[in-house]
């Protein structure tokens, strides 16, 4: 009966302790929840369906959608082998590389706009280069491309990195030992395990992408993403204006994470 | 066969120094030694995963020292297997083949062999992560044997499998190495293991090779203290030897001395060759009489101290020998070892 008693004292105890738990993170989901759901349920189905009949605003969302899947890819290409070699290698000043793709995080946004800029403009030599190609980033989706691989691109290489860090480096070590050379080991072993990584890697990457505003703003007014579309007609209509819009980059956003997600749900047990 | 000439290495916080091996064509060979001993990094030295300072390595009288790994004709079986999670057993075992140019048909006949003597036909489709220990180092076994390499390099086969399993793979690495014919380097760190599979073996300690030859004569005639230990030696005394006797303090012990380099200044006796005597009996050259001191039970065996004149012996009996004799702590008894048992060594150290 003693024993009994002091179960129940120990179980009463501990749903206390989880109940002030649940009070403490409570006020943190409703910060989230509470301004979406207003906004989400504010516009009128048909104020919804009067957005997206307007091209401007088909158009923005299609560009945001677009350039992120494009600085994605980016950072696939270019960020994938970078990914591994800092989850394999060690070498000096590594810490310092990884600093490096995390400042992207920290710096504020409008900054990253104009750093770029000072480096495409006309007189840099990067900026002679790069107009001698015909590439131009000041008001272009080429601009808006570069930018949002610079602030995606952290996410994207830390995730892949974490998912080649998973995986054993004796599976490698066994290939290479059954005659796989380094390159054919990438393929047959390394890429397999972790492509699900990289493409958690890109959605993450996408969403920093899609979310972005300070710097697009300041490389490329023209042609409009959706977040400066937001802004644009916040500025210019007021509240009632920019809500329907912002509901449509929310949900079409959402719809694609989700079958991503799903996509690559599938993990091993090593 | 594999020899490796004045290996050197360093990794940060460890090195194996003077590394001086070689293992025979054909032949068992274990790597022993205590863990963090560098036995395990000696074998991806040998496989050609691990970079080292300096030295050399020879497979089948050829310079091998900067082939890569892939080149190497050498086969690696890792304690937990590493099997490639994502590709079924089948294609597991197959997946070196293609680098190996050989025909359709010799691939056929090569995989049949291999499913048939490792017994694992009817787990062919199924993906590692649903196998049982056992299974798992019988897949890693075929997919290294299939390749049929020069020597195939076991890395603690046996340490991380349930007591069942581990007597099942013992055996059948014994049987595999008889049927295929071919070199086995293993690394563990349990000596009766070693003693049932291997011929020769190796003794690494602190990265440094410290006794290398056949099993039987590292069982019975270890080198230094650190190998004595390590074999489970438990009575190592220090002593002085001249003659055909050793003083260990005042006690007086016969054995047969062989012709040691130095004079040796230690001794040692396996557990299990003490054995409790009747007064009558007369067949061992060395009769001590002492007091037990402590008995502790091993399951079906018991380690029994005792101390002669200050010194104390341990000495491995069964039940029978502890019932018959009425061996109790505290009781007078007499101890019997014969001068074959003592081994002499010197230790510098």
């Amino acid at each position: 009966m003693g024993t009994y008693k002091s179960m129940e004292t120990t179980l009463r105890r501990e749903s206390t302790f989880f109940a002030i738990l649940l009070c403490f993170s409570l006020p943190l989901v409703l910060l989230i929840i509470l301004p979406l759901t207003k906004m989400v349920t504010s516009p009128s189905l048909g104020s919804l369906v009067d957005t997206i009949k307007d091209r401007e605003v088909i158009r923005a969302i299609f560009l945001s959608l677009y350039a992120s899947a494009f600085a994605a890819l980016i950072s696939f290409v270019f960020g994938t082998p970078l990914a591994y070699v800092l989850a394999r290698k060690n070498f000096r000043g590594k810490k310092l590389v990884e600093g490096l793709i995390d400042l992207p995080i920290m710096i504020p946004h409008p900054v990253i706009g104009i750093a770029i800029l000072s480096l495409a403009t006309k007189g840099q030599w990067i900026g002679e280069v790069l107009s001698a190609v015909g590439l131009q980033i000041m008001g272009t989706t080429t601009g808006i491309i570069t930018v949002l691989t610079f602030v995606g691109m952290p996410f994207y290489v830390n995730t892949a990195k974490a998912g080649f860090e998973s995986i054993p480096v004796r599976l490698e070590k066994v290939s290479r030992s059954l005659g796989a050379g380094p390159f054919s080991t990438f393929i047959r072993i390394t890429f397999p395990l972790a492509w699900r990584n990289m493409i958690l890697g890109m959605i993450m990457c996408i969403a920093r992408a899609i979310s972005e505003f300070g710097a697009v703003v300041i490389v490329a007014y023209f042609p409009m993403t959706a977040p400066v579309l937001i802004y644009e007609r916040f500025t210019a209509y007021g509240l009632k204006y920019s809500q329907p819009v912002s509901v449509w980059l929310i949900l079409v956003s959402l719809v694609l994470f989700v079958c991503m997600r799903l996509f690559a749900r599938k993990t091993y047990d090593f | 066969m594999l020899k490796i000439e004045n290996l050197n290495l360093d990794v940060p916080g460890f090195s194996l120094t003077d590394i001086n091996m070689e293992v025979k064509k054909g032949e068992f060979f274990a790597l022993i030694g205590p863990t963090g001993s560098g036995k395990s990094l000696l074998l991806e030295t040998i496989m050609g995963l691990t970079l080292f300072n300096s030295g050399k390595i020879f497979l089948n009288g050829k310079d091998i020292s900067l082939v890569p790994s892939e080149g190497r004709n050498l086969g690696i079986v890792y304690q937990d297997c590493a099997l490639f999670p994502h590709l079924t057993v089948l294609d597991n075992i197959r997946y070196g083949l293609r680098y190996k140019k050989i025909g359709f048909d010799d691939e056929k006949e090569r995989l049949s062999f291999i499913v048939e003597n490792l017994n694992i036909s009817h787990i062919l489709h199924r993906f590692p992560g649903t196998l049982s220990g056992g299974e798992k180092q019988r897949v890693a076994l075929a997919r290294v044997l299939v390749l049929r390499p020069d020597a195939v390099l076991l890395d603690e086969p046996l340490s991380s499998l349930d007591p069942v399993f581990r007597e099942e793979i013992k055996d059948l690495l014994k049987d595999l190495h008889r049927k295929f014919e071919t070199t086995f380097i293993m690394v563990s760190h349990d000596f009766p293991e070693v003693m049932y599979l291997a011929e020769r073996a190796a003794i690494i300690h602190n990265g440094r090779i410290v006794q290398q030859g056949p099993v039987e004569e590292i069982f019975n005639r270890p080198n230094s203290r650190f190998v004595a230990n390590f074999l489970g030696i438990k009575n190592v005394f220090s002593a002085e030897v001249s003659g055909g006797r050793a003083m260990v303090g005042k006690l007086e012990i016969k054995l047969v001395t062989n012709n040691c380099f130095r004079t040796p200044n230690y001794i040692s006796i396996r557990p299990e060759e003490i054995v409790p005597i009747d007064l009558g009996t007369n067949s061992y050259e060395n009769r001590l009489s002492g007091v037990v001191k402590k008995i502790t039970c091993h399951g079906f065996y018991f380690n029994v101290q005792i101390e002669v004149a200050g010194v104390v012996f341990e000495a491995t009996w069964n039940r029978k020998d502890i019932s018959e004799q009425g061996v109790a702590p505290g009781k007078q008894i007499t101890i019997g070892f014969s001068r074959d048992a003592v081994h002499a060594f010197f230790d510098g150290h």
